[in-house]
Order: C-alpha cells, then sequence, then structure tokens
C-alpha cells in the first residue's frame, strides 16, 4: 500500500513539479529572447552620442553603429576629429579595431576581452557576447514589479556549466513591453560589479526605446559611460558586406 | 677570587682533550653562525642592489595612488620641478623619468596586451642596467622617435625581429585613442619572463606625444649612493616636494614600497635561517651538557670533601660557572676570530655555486656571491652561542648545591 501511494505520489510530483518548472525557465528564456529581438530588430543602423565621465574628466564620442541579426555589428567613431575614422567590426564572438592613423586592422586578442572598450566602462566582452545572455545562461523568473503601470519581470541569469563568460550572475529587469531596463552583472562571489540602466524611453525607429543607456560601476560613483541615441532606425536587412574587414578598412558610406 | 680563577683553569685541563674537543665544538657553531648570517646579509645586499638596478631604483615620485591602480591619469605633471629637487640632494647620484601605458601591440599576425613605457634614454642607463640587457639589435639613442625597445618572448611571440614593425594602440591620457608604428630597434631579455613578455620601451618624448601626456611622467626614478642613504634622501625628497606640491598628490616611495614581495622573501630567508642556527645551537648546547654533567659525576667525590672542609655550596657553584664561561669564552673568541677571517677571504674572493647561475640570473643577480662581514652579523652570531651554552651550564652547576657532603664522599 505505502509502496503504491508513494509511487503515486512520486508521478504526481512528476507531472506537477517537472514541466511546471521547466515550462517556467521557458517563459524566462523567452522573455528574454523577445526582449533581445526587440531591441535589436533584424538590422539597425543608429547614431550614439558616447559620454565616458569620470570624477576630473568628460569625453563625449559620436559613434555610428550599423547592427544585423544576433551578433554582428560594426561601429565607427565620427567626433571627436581626433578620433574620427577609428572602427570596431565585431562577428560571432570575434572583433577587430581599425585606426586610420596607422591604417591598420587588429584582431582583439581573447586576454584583451574583459578589458574597456575605448576607454569606456564598457568592455570588448559586453559588445561581442551581447548575445551571449541568450545561449550561455538559464533563466529565472524571480519577481515582477510594476514600472509606469506596466509589468516588469526580473529575470536572473545563471551562467551554464561550461559557457565562457566572466560573470557569476546577471539580473535582467525587461518591461511586458519587450523594453529592457536594466542589466545588471555580478561576479563569481555574487557582489554586483556593474549595472547598466536604461531611461527616458520614447518613440524611436518606429518603437518605445530608452534613449539613454547609463554603464555605472558599483563600487565607484562618479564613473559611468552614457549612451544616447540621437538617431536609430529599424531596417528588414543590410548587406552581408557591411560588416567585413575590407568594409572596416574602407568603409563605404 | 683570583684563587678561584686560577682552580677553575686547571680544572678545566685535567682532561685537555675533552676541553679542546668542547672548545673546538663551541668554536666551530660560531665560525659556522658568522659565516652564514654574513653570507645571508651578503646574498640580501645583493639582491636588493639588484633589484634595485633592474627597474625600480630607490626611490620613485609618483602621483598619490598611482602605484596601487596604475591609472595613467594619476601623474607627475611637472618631471622638471621633481628633477631640481633631486638634484639638489647631493646624496642622489641619478634619476630618470618614465611613463606607462598599457596598450595593444600587434605584429601582422599576432596582437597582445603589454605595458609601453615611455623612458629618457641617456638618463635611463644612469639609473638601470637595462642598456646592458639588450641581446639584438642596438639601444634607443637621444632624438629617436619611433623606435622601440621590445622584450625577447614578446618579440618572439609576435614573431618580430629588429627592423620589423609594430602597431601599439592604446589610449592618450585625454581618452583619445593613442595609435603609431613603431619600428624594433633593438630586443632585451631580463631573464624575467614577466618582464619579457609584457613590455616595450619607447622614447619618452615621442610616448608623451602618441599618448598625448602634455608633459606629464608617471614615475621619477633616483638611485641613491648607498641603501643606508635611502631613509635620509627620502625625508628630504618628502620636504622638497611639499614646496612645490601644494595639493599633496605626490608621493615618494621607498624600494620597500615599490617591491614588497623583496622584503618578504628576505624576511623569509631570514627566519628559515633562523630556525637552522637554532636547531645547530642546541646540538652544540647538548655536548657542553654532556660535558659539564660529566664533570659532576666524576668529582663528586671531590666536592664531597671540598664541602666536609667547609667549602659553601655557592662557592662551588660559582667554581664551576667559571670553569664553563672560561670554556665557552675561549670557544667563541677562537670562532669569531677563524668565522671572521673566513669569511673576509670569502668576500673578497667571491663565492660561485656552480650550476645555479640560471637561476640567478632570473633574479636578475651576478654569478658571484660576496659574504658581508659586519659587526651585526658577528655579535648575533656569537652572542647566541654564548647565551646559549652559559644558559645550559647553568643547570649542572645549581645542581651542586644538593649535594651531601658525607654521601658524595662515598660515592665513586
Amino acid at each position: 500500500m505505502i509502496t503504491r501511494a508513494l509511487l503515486v505520489l512520486g508521478l504526481l510530483l512528476f507531472f506537477f513539479v517537472g514541466p511546471g518548472t521547466s515550462s517556467k525557465a521557458q517563459d524566462a528564456q523567452a522573455i528574454v529572447q523577445a526582449s533581445f529581438d526587440y531591441w535589436r530588430g533584424k538590422a539597425s543602423v543608429a547614431t550614439v552620442e558616447m559620454v565616458i565621465h569620470r570624477p576630473d574628466w568628460e569625453r563625449p564620442m559620436t559613434i555610428n553603429a550599423w547592427t544585423k541579426g544576433k551578433s554582428d555589428s560594426i561601429f565607427f567613431i565620427t567626433a571627436p576629429p581626433k578620433d574620427k575614422g577609428n572602427g570596431t567590426l565585431k562577428r560571432g564572438k570575434e572583433m577587430w579595431i581599425y585606426n586610420p592613423k596607422v591604417n591598420r586592422v587588429i584582431k582583439i586578442p581573447p586576454s584583451m576581452m574583459s578589458q574597456a572598450w575605448m576607454g569606456s566602462d564598457f568592455s570588448n566582452d559586453d559588445l561581442a557576447k551581447s548575445d551571449s545572455i541568450l545561449d550561455d545562461y538559464t533563466h529565472t523568473l524571480m519577481a515582477t514589479e510594476t514600472h509606469e503601470g506596466k509589468t516588469v519581470y526580473v529575470i536572473k541569469l545563471m551562467p551554464k556549466p561550461d559557457a565562457p563568460v566572466v560573470w557569476g550572475m546577471q539580473r535582467l529587469k525587461i518591461r511586458e513591453d519587450h523594453i529592457l531596463l536594466q542589466e545588471e552583472f555580478y561576479d563569481e562571489d555574487l557582489t554586483l560589479v556593474k549595472a547598466m540602466t536604461g531611461s527616458q524611453i520614447q518613440m524611436m525607429g518606429g518603437r518605445l526605446f530608452p534613449k539613454v543607456w547609463r554603464m555605472q560601476k558599483a563600487d565607484v560613483k562618479d564613473e559611468y559611460t552614457e549612451l544616447t541615441y540621437q538617431e536609430l532606425e529599424f531596417r528588414d536587412d543590410l548587406p552581408d558586406n557591411l560588416f567585413t574587414l575590407s568594409n572596416l578598412q574602407n568603409p563605404r558610406r | 677570587m683570583s684563587i678561584d680563577l686560577t682552580m677553575a683553569w686547571r680544572n678545566i685541563w685535567r682532561h685537555p682533550r675533552r676541553a679542546l674537543l668542547t672548545i673546538a665544538a663551541i668554536a666551530f657553531a660560531t665560525v659556522l653562525l658568522v659565516f652564514m648570517l654574513s653570507w645571508q646579509f651578503g646574498s640580501y645586499d645583493t639582491m636588493i642592489n639588484a633589484a634595485v638596478r633592474l627597474h625600480t631604483g630607490h626611490l620613485q615620485v609618483q602621483a598619490r595612488g598611482y602605484h596601487e591602480q596604475q591609472d595613467m591619469h594619476l601623474v607627475v605633471s611637472d618631471p622638471t620641478a621633481v628633477n631640481r629637487i633631486l638634484e639638489g640632494i647631493p646624496e642622489v647620484t641619478a634619476h630618470t623619468a618614465r611613463a606607462t601605458a598599457f596598450s595593444l601591440v600587434s605584429s601582422k599576425e599576432r596582437t597582445y596586451g603589454v605595458a609601453v613605457r615611455g623612458i629618457d634614454p641617456v638618463r635611463e642607463t644612469q639609473v638601470t642596467t637595462l642598456k646592458q640587457l639588450i641581446r639584438e639589435g642596438h639601444y634607443l639613442t637621444e632624438g629617436d622617435t619611433n623606435a622601440a625597445l621590445v622584450g625577447g618572448l614578446l618579440a618572439k611571440n609576435l614573431r618580430v625581429g629588429v627592423g620589423d614593425e609594430v602597431v601599439l594602440l592604446g589610449q592618450g591620457r585625454d581618452g583619445s585613442i593613442a595609435a603609431t608604428v613603431v619600428q624594433v630597434r633593438g630586443i632585451f631579455s631580463y631573464g624575467q619572463d614577466e618582464l619579457d613578455r609584457n613590455v616595450i620601451y619607447i622614447p619618452l618624448p615621442y610616448f608623451q606625444e602618441v599618448y598625448s601626456m602634455r608633459g606629464a611622467v608617471h614615475e621619477v626614478v633616483a638611485l641613491c649612493v648607498s641603501l643606508e642613504a635611502v631613509p635620509r634622501v627620502k625625508r628630504a625628497v618628502a620636504a622638497g616636494l611639499k614646496t612645490i606640491d601644494e595639493e599633496n598628490t605626490l608621493v615618494v616611495l621607498d624600494w620597500m614600497e615599490l617591491m614588497p614581495g623583496l622584503i618578504q622573501s628576505i624576511e623569509m630567508d631570514l627566519v628559515s635561517g633562523l630556525i637552522f642556527y637554532v636547531i645547530l645551537i642546541i646540538v652544540v648546547a647538548f655536548s657542553i651538557l654532556n660535558t659539564f654533567l660529566m664533570v659532576i659525576f666524576e668529582r663528586t667525590k671531590e666536592f664531597g670533601v671540598f664541602m666536609a672542609l667547609g667549602t659553601t655550596p655557592g662557592r662551588l657553584t660559582r667554581l664551576l660557572l667559571l670553569e664553563s664561561t672560561t670554556m665557552t669564552l675561549l670557544g667563541t673568541i677562537i670562532g669569531i676570530l677563524a668565522g671572521s677571517l673566513v669569511t673576509w677571504y670569502f668576500q673578497v674572493h667571491g663565492i660561485v655555486i656552480s650550476g645555479t647561475s640560471e637561476m640567478l640570473r632570473q633574479y636578475g643577480l651576478p654569478e658571484r656571491m660576496y659574504p658581508q662581514l659586519s659587526a651585526l652579523s658577528v655579535v648575533v652570531g656569537a652572542g647566541l652561542v654564548l647565551v646559549i651554552t652559559l644558559m645550559t651550564a647553568l643547570y649542572p652547576a645549581l645542581k651542586v648545591r644538593r649535594l651531601r657532603p658525607v654521601e658524595a664522599m662515598r660515592a665513586v
């Protein structure tokens, strides 16, 4: 009798708990996927102003950016004049930078991927692995909040055992209309390292989009990097030859 | 008292062979201690001087926090003013300025992250041994612009040789992108992988131009006449800095603060040495204890007679202590003399330990090591032996006080 009861109980637990958790994980995964598709679009063209802020100095830069699909992107600095023409190409998980002064393309070695990109608070990894939040982590829905009357999902991302990532955990806040409000980066000890926060949500390129993104280190107050979208346009497609080394070196613009 | 001394002296030589052996044991321990301590102190001096001449110098003036954070925005903005202070101190023999930026270095096929250092080609040779470490090609000359010295391992990794071009790509002090092409002028090898793999030197003025330094540097390095002069010079520099740097942004760091690892390894070596010395002294102490215990056992009858004749136990103790003190003193004096002689010989001629030159080169040390005889190494070694043997001799000397005259006279 008892064994039978246990068996039934076990089966019940299996049917309820088993699929229940996995569908919850799928929910979280789906939310992240939808949000990622939303902010990346199929392809996009943007002009972004990047300001690196430090206690004793501040440096603005203007960047033209093209993205396509999950992982291809190319950026060119257009201002200040001193840095004009510097470019970064990202394909898959690889990155190259181009400097017009020395007229060379340099591939960023794996050992330098955790270094700052152009001296900002974004690392090369942040740019190169932006789509790894989909594939390298398991997603769990932690809680829901409300923001301007809309539901916000708080999702915890734990790296998969063999995933080549530097973070011990990430936490995303995604609004129900797919807008990413915040991305927090934690180290292996699960202490906050830095956080990226979106603000000034407004219509851009035909959809609601946070105009300003701020990446702030957790341990220092007055140091951050702010991205402000000046222009943003979503497209259905961009030519493949835009994301090539030869285009990095001789931009066809 | 003088009769006691005569008796003690005669008692020692009642067994000349035993007395000589004991004295020899004490002397041998002293010789070893004097020599080993001198050797240790000598090798520390060599290590420190070699390390100082390798890169860091005795003292450095830096912006506060630069040493910990290596942030290129923390600069010494007016190196000329610092130079004036250093030139006003007679005990400073040479000084130079450097700047450092972490950059990508790329050859045709490969890219690495390295520290690019701007150095003053002329002054650098007065402070460090860099010029002697060039294995291929040439050192930088004054007025060079886009020339670079590359570490041996880095050159191998980049697959470049003398005359090839490499691209440097980093960030300037103003946040702008710093990029340049430099030609490999020479290849250096410190024998330390860390430096040979990660460092590129370019001329300082060119560095300041490429990295938009606006005349600033990251460290002003000074060399003093001797290690002993360092604290004095440090105080003088600190006082001088107060006059030019009102916001108190500059600090002066000595080699101990710049290379804490060196002091730690010296301390570790000293402690492990001390453990060895204590073991050595304990062995010697036991042999002395043995000698004096035997004295008591074989002279019990004699002591009984002394006591029956009215000698106080206190006087007997004093007699025994005189004997042991005389022997210990003899031993240590002979030890100090012989030890100093041996040490002095090697101090003049040096010692080469075969097969270690490769390891020593790794630490930038010369092949031949010299012990350094000093008052400290003599006094510490001999003093330790003296104190411990005297303490050992105390036990048998006090044991005499428990003797009863009648029983003692019956003892065999």
